[in-house]
């Protein structure tokens, strides 16, 4: 069996001969950018094969190198063969790189009731007199000190054969932990001495690309620690259809596995920042999009994106963290936020719990913008919602330098109004290798303010200017000269990434005013727009508007909540009451389905101009669309 | 004859003068001046409505034209200048559409020439003219200002300005007065988007006049249709934006398989028919030049179009 030698780490795997590079690598435990789901189509898995032979059809994927590229190695994992001993090595750039998610701490509210809670019992140890059996002597001892009826009380047989060697191991000064189930309670763990203050909840958001992770004391709320990372998943396929094709080929066990082990590192690295024993969590409440969830629960999530796309289960569902693989405590349960629809999952229900809007009078405008997006329109007492794929371009996809939000992209950008020179700020303040969503978003105002591109994104190559060129198949403007980056190369915007920004943007635009459509909702009657979300965090809002993401309203109006997802499962883990308003505020959303709204279509042709046809629906930028011709003349 | 209906609209549809007489700077024996709708075609009180135009179209390069055309006109199509002449004297059209088909071969680079054949035809006929230039934005810019400054004077129509490349075009029309084609891919909100543009970088709204793109009858007609009759239900509504005169043209006619075989002593019959009935039907939908290429279809308009407009409203004799 060939060996796969990859650098510059020298990891060494065997290979099965056959399989791609790519498999090869992710055996090697290393994660690299797959965009397309390998399908040979994004160019982002890009390997130097050193030595060795391998399968590679030049013809059919070497369009993402130069001849010379190709001639020292260069192939798409995804698409190369190992047939032999190779050794390949990986740039920077292909490997996934740490990413800057969201993990501020959230100043949120909520009454803490959680569902797990603990009693401390110092029980009489039995005599002839009073020889009732164990357990009893416990439940009673547990409804004595406060808690439940002891009918009321389902003990599991793992806990049961626990009780005799606990009780009498520690004199009968026990803890018993009892948590919520349907219909009453259970009794999930007993242990010797007062164990009170040890008993902790995990919120986890559970993203199709990134898992973050809230450890808190369920004693008082406090929060422990926090942690992020990658759904190891993004190995299988970036985008949520490439999981889903992946399930489908049999493939829903190691993705099932892959979102339990992404869950589990991050709830060791906050346990180990909180210096807390795993075995000491009691319940995780999961918010994350119907098809994620759905994969956590192995559940089959292949008839969702088939017509008539119907979920499997859209109630809110519980069960034992052990039975998912959780590396908690053995009887902790887990907690799964309910969906509206196999697009609007319990993400979305948690985005409206954390921002209010289900209980206000006032309208709000809810938008969630990712690989897909989710919009959210109503107030307290009704709700629309739709979804759709905006494409990656607002994620730096189908970008020529676009990057996700990782060390060395442009996250900010301004434009000298005359010299046309830009001024940008990267993350991590390093050289810049690309730009990332919010620095597209920047970009694309800031050409429109200079009158470099009209309204439909063309770039006028009329204006004289050394940055405003010919590319090899498109007009482009220079970002940074290969000088002052990190990649040795120019960095650019072509007219062809332009046009898929605003391809991208006019979706969600579309969507927006789809929804206000049919709730007969102007924008002026919109009293907050919530953007949910890292991207909705990092962008700059009059910028959003300036392009047309978003309906034009005053910038006062606008704000984050940041990862509502987290937000709301950390809401729904301090607080049982707020679960049951999670079914019913899922019942209550209408869910439009844009595909069959026929004037969707014309909504998106009318937002695919900068910022809309209508400028009457954008005064503001209107006005300011003007002083820009005037000063340019 | 028109169909009564109440004026249900507050939008009226923008002017646009086309051709210049001697009394206006120009040379031509006559000038339209179109628009001014304030309801649908052949629908409401019969003064507001424009007598539609036809556009009889000829090339300066015949390789690259219909083979049906070329063998009915003979020899005639080698002579440009001669052809805009004969089709005014024998057919009767209200305005020649002069394509430059040479500019559309690889690698042209022949710019004295199109002057040439611009005066040429502005010589041997005194009707309005339409010039449509290259669509290859590297030679656009030279191009569409040769064609701009040989008619100087004659606001011509030049064509074709599209959203991906108006620049060249706008910028020769406002030079030298002349008016623009918008043209969109059948739908309402790019001809909207595509005005704007204009708009944007100077173009006055009375030198514009949007073509939504015609397929033939049978092909595809039915979008245009509908793309017209939604543009002008927009304007007459109140939209600015697409408050202009349409032009049609489907030359795709003249290619579709019914015309192709047709029996060889019916290839005429068929070519001009198909290009009639489709040309109707845009002025049904509103269009306010149709514009066809075998000249035995304008016969057939005329008549059609006599039916329902009588009068000759819109000519400046």
């Amino acid at each position: 069996m060939p060996t796969v030698t990859f650098l510059p780490g020298f990891r060494k795997v065997v290979a099965e001969p056959g399989s791609t590079i790519l498999e090869a690598a992710q055996k090697a435990g290393l994660h690299m950018n797959v965009v397309c789901g390998a399908q040979g189509k994004c160019g982002k898995c890009s390997v130097y094969v050193k030595s060795g032979t391998f399968d590679f059809d030049r013809e059919k994927y070497g369009t993402f190198f130069s001849a010379e590229d190709l001639d020292s190695g260069a192939c798409l994992a995804c698409q190369a063969y190992v047939t032999d001993d190779i050794s390949v090595f990986i740039p920077e750039n292909s490997i996934i790189q740490e990413q800057k998610i969201l993990i501020e701490a959230l100043g949120l509210e909520t009454v803490f009731n959680p569902a797990v809670w603990k009693y401390y019992l110092e029980l009489a140890p039995p005599t002839l007199d009073d020889p009732s059996p164990d357990l009893s002597r416990l439940l009673f001892g547990i409804e004595k000190y406060g808690g439940p009826k002891e009918g009321m009380i389902y003990v599991p047989l793992e806990v049961i054969r626990r009780i005799p060697k606990v009780m009498r191991d520690s004199g009968w000064k026990i803890t018993a932990t009892v948590t919520l189930v349907p219909g009453g309670y259970r009794l999930i763990d007993v242990e010797k001495g007062n164990t009170l203050d040890r008993i902790y909840g995990v919120a986890v958001d559970l993203g199709t690309t990134t898992v973050v992770v809230y450890l808190r004391s369920l004693v008082n709320g406090e929060v422990l620690g926090v942690a992020s990372n990658y759904n190891h998943q993004i190995s299988c396929g970036e985008d949520i259809l490439s999981r889903v094709n992946y399930a489908r080929k049999g493939g829903l066990q190691k993705l099932q596995k892959l979102a339990v082990d992404s869950i589990n590192t991050a709830i060791t690295s906050a346990a180990n920042v909180a210096g807390i024993d795993r075995e000491d969590i009691y319940e995780v409440v999961v918010a994350g999009n119907t098809i994620m969830t759905h994969i956590l629960m192995e559940i089959d999530p292949a008839y969702m994106i088939e017509e008539p796309y119907v979920p499997v289960v859209r109630r809110y569902l519980t069960s034992a963290a052990r039975r998912v693989g959780l590396e908690v405590q053995e009887d902790a349960g887990i907690f799964i936020f309910p969906a509206v629809s196999d697009y609007i999952g319990g993400d979305i229900v948690a985005d409206i719990l954390a921002s209010g809007m289900a209980e206000s009078e006032d309208v709000s405008l809810l938008i969630d913008i990712g690989t897909n997006f989710e919009v959210v329109l109503g107030n307290r007492d009704w709700m629309f919602s739709c979804a759709g794929a905006a494409g990656p371009a607002l994620e730096g996809g189908e970008v020529r330098f676009g990057m996700r939000a990782n060390p060395g992209a442009i996250e900010q950008i301004s434009l000298d109004l005359v010299s046309l020179t830009p001024a940008y700020r990267t993350i991590n303040h390093t050289r810049p290798k690309g730009i990332c969503g919010s620095g597209l978003i920047d970009l694309l105002a800031e050409l429109l303010r200079a009158c470099i591109i009209d309204r439909t994104g063309r770039i006028n190559t009329q204006i004289a200017h050394e940055r405003i060129r010919y590319g090899t198949r498109f007009p482009e403007f220079v970002i940074a000269w290969k000088d002052d980056t990190d990649i040795g190369k120019d960095i650019v915007i072509t007219e062809n990434d332009i046009k898929n920004l605003i391809m991208s943007k006019a979706s969600v635009l579309a969507a927006c005013s789809t929804l206000m459509n049919q709730a007969g909702i102007s924008r002026d009657e919109i009293s907050h727009i919530y953007f949910s979300g890292a991207f909705g965090n990092y962008i700059n809002k009059e910028n959003a508007i300036i392009i047309g993401l978003i309906p034009e309203v005053p910038g006062e109006r606008i704000s984050t909540i940041g990862n509502g997802a987290i937000e709301g499962a950390n809401i729904a883990l301090l607080n049982r009451k707020k679960r049951k308003e999670l079914d019913e505020i899922a019942k209550r959303i209408a869910y439009i389905e844009l595909n069959a709204e026929p004037s969707f279509m014309d909504e998106y042709t009318k937002s695919t101009f900068l910022p809309h046809t209508d400028l009457s629906l954008f005064p503001m930028v209107e006005e300011m669309l003007n002083e820009c011709r005037i000063r340019r003349g | 004859m028109t169909l009564q209906t109440q004026n249900i609209w507050n939008g009226r549809i923008g002017t646009v003068t086309i051709g210049a007489d001697r009394a206006h700077g120009g040379t031509r024996t006559l000038q339209y001046t179109l628009g001014g709708e304030q309801d649908l075609a052949a629908v409401g009180p019969g003064a507001t409505q424009q007598r539609p135009l036809i556009a009889a179209e000829i090339c300066d390069d015949p390789g690259i034209w219909s083979p049906i055309v070329n063998t009915f006109m003979g020899d005639t199509v080698n002579d440009t200048a001669g052809w805009a002449g004969t089709m005014e004297s024998e057919y009767h059209p209200d305005i020649v559409r002069l394509h430059l088909t040479s500019t559309r071969k690889r690698n042209f680079k022949d710019f004295s020439g199109i002057p040439e054949t611009v005066s040429g035809v502005l010589k041997s006929t005194g009707l309005p003219l339409i010039i449509e230039g290259s669509n290859d934005p590297s030679i656009d810019s030279e191009v569409y200002q040769k064609c701009g400054e040989a008619s100087s004077g004659e606001r011509v129509l030049l064509g074709t300005a599209e959203a991906g490349r108006y620049r060249s075009i706008a910028a020769a029309a406002m030079a030298y007065n002349h008016c623009i084609i918008a043209q969109s891919p059948i739908d309402i909100n790019l001809a909207k988007q595509l005005n704007i543009l204009l708009k944007e970088i100077g173009v006055p709204y009375d030198r514009i006049l949007i073509d939504p793109y015609t397929g033939a009858l049978g092909y595809g007609f039915e979008y245009s249709y509908s793309v017209m009759e939604r543009i002008r239900y927009a304007a007459l509504k109140g939209d600015q934006d697409l408050a202009m005169t349409m032009i049609s043209a489907a030359p795709d006619s003249l290619n579709i398989r019914e015309v192709r075989e047709a029996r060889d002593d019916e290839t005429d019959r068929t070519a001009a028919t198909w290009e009639f009935y489709t040309a109707f039907s845009a002025v049904i939908a509103g269009a306010s030049i149709v514009c066809v290429r075998h000249p035995l279809a304008i016969p057939l308009l005329k008549s059609a179009i006599d039916s329902i407009w009588p009068h000759s409203a819109g000519r400046e004799a």
